[in-house]
């Protein structure tokens, strides 16, 4: 089932950090003294940032290669790659930004080695209000749609995923993939037609 | 006509944004309603698709293994790190310089005995030293140099026979006016 589930996209997380913590540090000052701490090489202060950040890069990941054991494999790397460039993070955009950073980048290497697609994980939480006639019919318009975005060009392909699965703003999305404001909306209408064609060709 | 809406206005527009203007032109315009349209189904059909739940084990089992791998990575260098190497070598050379002319523990009661070398007195005024830098000639002491260690080295590596053998030597030829 491709129901949108109520995993909370990574605003709704930041929007949490802005919220008065009642004792000890925000979610904010934890994240940066975890990224402190992970900088001197305190290995145990990075499995705070992997909960926090593991179910986005996950789904990020499951964008690009529509499988569960690929998107596993590619959030691991994409947590490995962070761990050994921490020292290098400076704070210039948000952690998240630049953790979204590693993530394409690992994306686009996975699928320029282009690697053969394996078994997409099952659907796990069925309808109970849905019949299996239509459950069938909604996967099959989930998987077509994916791999609509799959085809399209990778910038188009990584701000309407940035922006529509993970609700970054225009201006995270243009640091992300180091671009500007004016191409990310650009990149995104262009993107968000090229999808719609591709659908009308699949017989949406 | 004014020329069509770009790209980057119709991203605004499909946002609920952009300028009186721009929404007038859109009402007037069938080409980009159209294309509006279409942009906005495509964003419908795909905000509808997400990604599917791995199961309820499955978040632990990342970071068990983000874990695993992290440990296996070799250990972080902090931003004086580089000086590691150089700190472990200089408490190598700061060990074997301490360790240099060590004897094994005096039995009790037995006054300790200095070694041989510590009678000469110190470089600056030993006149004899250009006598003892002669001996850079012979085969050991050649190796000692060769190897960093130098005249301290292999002065202090005699034993006392032959630093008192040295000793005579020294003081022979200074007698007869040879130094």
């Amino acid at each position: 089932m491709d129901a949108p589930t109520s995993t909370p996209a990574l605003p709704a997380v930041l929007a949490a950090d802005e919220a008065p913590a009642e004792t000890g540090p925000s979610p904010r000052e934890a994240e940066r003294a975890a990224i402190e701490a992970c900088k001197r090489g305190e290995r145990e202060a990075f499995d705070q940032l992997v909960v926090r950040y593991q179910r986005e890069i996950y789904r990020l990941c499951y964008r690009y290669v529509n499988n569960h054991e690929d998107a596993n494999d590619l959030a691991q790397e994409v947590f490995l790659r962070a761990w050994r460039a921490i020292g290098r993070f400076r704070g210039q955009s948000a952690f998240s930004t630049w953790l979204y950073r590693i993530g394409i980048n690992a994306c686009l290497n996975f699928r320029a080695a282009r690697r053969p697609p394996a078994q997409e994980l099952p659907e796990t939480i069925p309808d109970p209000g849905v019949g299996a006639a239509e459950r069938v019919e909604r996967a099959e318009q989930a998987r077509r749609l994916r791999e609509a975005v799959g085809r399209l060009p990778e910038k188009q392909r990584a701000t309407l995923i940035l922006k529509i699965y993970h609700d970054l703003t225009h201006k995270e999305v243009a640091q992300v993939l180091g671009s500007t404001v004016g191409t990310v909306k650009a990149n995104l209408f262009h993107g968000l037609g090229n999808l719609r064609k591709l659908m009308a060709e699949e017989g949406e | 006509m004014a020329s069509h809406l770009s790209d980057r206005t119709m991203t605004d527009l499909l946002e609920g944004e952009g300028t009186p203007e721009q929404r007038a032109h859109l009402a007037s315009c069938a080409a980009c309603r159209s294309r509006l349209d279409n942009a906005r189904a495509a964003l419908e059909a795909a905000s509808k698709v997400d990604v599917p739940e791995p199961p309820g084990l499955y978040w632990e089992a990342l970071r068990r293994n983000v874990r695993r791998r992290i440990a296996e990575e070799p250990e972080r260098r902090t931003r004086w790190g580089w000086l590691a190497p150089l700190a472990a070598a200089a408490a190598v050379v700061v060990i074997v310089a301490l360790s240099v002319g060590e004897r094994p523990p005096t039995p009790a009661g037995v006054a300790p005995t200095l070694p041989a070398w510590s009678a000469l007195p110190p470089v600056e005024e030993d006149d004899n030293l250009a006598v003892v830098s002669g001996f850079a000639e012979e085969e050991a002491l050649v190796a000692d140099w060769e190897e960093g260690r130098g005249l301290a080295a292999f002065v202090a590596a005699l034993s006392d026979q032959e630093s008192e053998a040295l000793t005579m030597a020294l003081r022979v030829e200074q007698q007869e006016g040879e130094l």
